[in-house]
């Protein structure tokens, strides 16, 4: 009797945790009831599959197997049919500088970390999220940064400005809110030379919509440079099999040699 | 129509991808270049790897073209293999695009292997230097 009742239980945990863990459209959940992000992604891509399969086999970075294709959108392009980003004009003047320039002054060119909510959207790269109901910690394989998002109502009060920023999250209903503050003004949000002051305050939503896809909306907000909020929508896909590898991005960067002797030869390479 | 929905295909597959490289600033698009020659040296180092390649023109001198590309982890997604897929002595095809400051360096895009196999070591030309429209609208 006792061993048929302790069967019962079993078998009704093991009902309970399938449902707490997985719902109809094959949305895993944590024990919270939240949806769980837990996985490696890329970022900037519709494309469900595995890596290799979703990037077109041997075209990952171009656009498909042909080596005269134009060359897909980088993280220092402007997609086609986004508005312009609604700069000041005293500050919409100096990122048209840093674009006919051809982005030599851009900060990852010295391996400086990407900063948000470029390293967020960058494609080239994966990115690990792993999740619990205290925090939610994303790795970027890109310059191998990091950020650890307490689950928790309030910034610290001792904020040093940092390349990534402070983040904090909540959840509004099934989507992670994540809050970001505490920036320096040394990188670059979405596209050749758009800079920020250490004034950027930026608002993240992520919405797991299904297995394989989560919705990125970002708000830029920085009244020293911007007019108004700048808005951004884009994209995680799972990539299962995928593993994040090392980045050691000073080993062998040989760029700023390369653009100093540019300048210095005076061979002509801006727009 | 079957080759709209080819290129639609293909424009779906892309995605935004380099971040670090300013492809225009170092090379010049409209001055692609095919060499072939033989395999001298191959770094696979970040941000950005290098391989070496001796090639003889026609009277018979023999200068070494720098190629760079990916970092290895992309080239590892990529489908290369270190050691493996290419070697020194290995002679290859390299189609790319020329340094702009004239020097035999080349950004690389398609190599052929000596097997006949092709793979892709680095972006296509235009990668990373700003796209055809900048990010603030010009008035």
């Amino acid at each position: 009797m006792i061993r048929l009742i302790v069967g019962i239980a079993c078998m009704a945990a093991t009902l309970a945790a399938q449902t707490a863990s997985k719902s109809k459209n094959g949305i895993p959940r944590g024990a919270n009831g939240k949806p769980d992000m837990t996985g490696v992604w890329q970022s900037g891509s519709t494309q469900p599959g595995p890596w290799e399969e979703a990037n077109g086999g041997t075209g990952v970075g171009g656009t498909g197997k042909n080596p005269n294709a134009p060359a897909a959108p980088s993280s220092n392009d402007r997609p086609a049919g986004r508005e312009g980003a609604p700069y000041q004009p005293w500050a919409a003047a100096k990122v048209l500088e840093a674009f006919n320039r051809r982005g030599i002054d851009d900060p990852t060119a010295l391996c400086l970390p990407p900063g948000l909510p470029r390293t967020a959207m960058l494609g080239l790269f994966p990115t690990q999220i792993i999740q619990t109901p205290a925090q939610v910690v994303i790795l970027y394989e890109y310059m191998n940064v990091f950020r650890v998002i307490p689950m928790t109502a309030k910034h610290p009060d001792d904020i040093l400005p940092s390349y990534m920023g402070d983040s904090i999250g909540r959840w509004d209903g099934d989507t992670l809110v994540v809050d970001v503050t505490g920036f320096n003004d040394k990188t670059w949000l979405s596209g050749t030379g758009t800079f920020h002051s250490d004034k950027l305050h930026i608002t993240e939503r992520y919405t797991r919509v299904s297995k394989d896809r989560i919705d990125y909306d970002v708000t830029m907000e920085d009244p020293t440079v911007l007019t108004k909020p700048w808005k951004l929508q884009s994209s995680l896909m799972l990539r299962e099999g995928t593993r994040l590898q090392e980045y050691v991005c000073a080993e062998n960067n040989l760029d700023p040699g390369q653009y100093e002797k540019l300048l210095k030869d005076g061979v002509k390479f801006t727009r | 129509m079957a080759r709209w929905r080819l290129v639609m295909a293909l424009w779906l597959v892309a995605v935004p991808l380099l971040a670090h490289h300013s492809f225009g600033a170092e090379y010049d698009v409209n001055k692609p270049v095919t060499l072939t020659g033989v395999i001298t040296k191959i770094e696979w180092t970040n941000p950005h790897s290098f391989f070496y390649v001796d090639v003889k023109d026609a009277s018979g001198k023999v200068t070494n073209w720098k190629f760079e590309g990916y970092p290895p982890s992309v080239l590892s997604r990529t489908g290369w293999k270190k050691d493996v897929t290419m070697k020194n002595g290995d002679t290859v095809t390299v189609f790319g695009w020329h340094a702009r400051d004239g020097s035999n360096l080349a950004h690389s895009r398609e190599v052929t292997l000596a097997d006949g196999k092709k793979l892709f070591f680095g972006p296509p030309a235009g990668t990373g230097d700003g796209g055809a429209t900048p990010a603030v609208d010009v008035k």
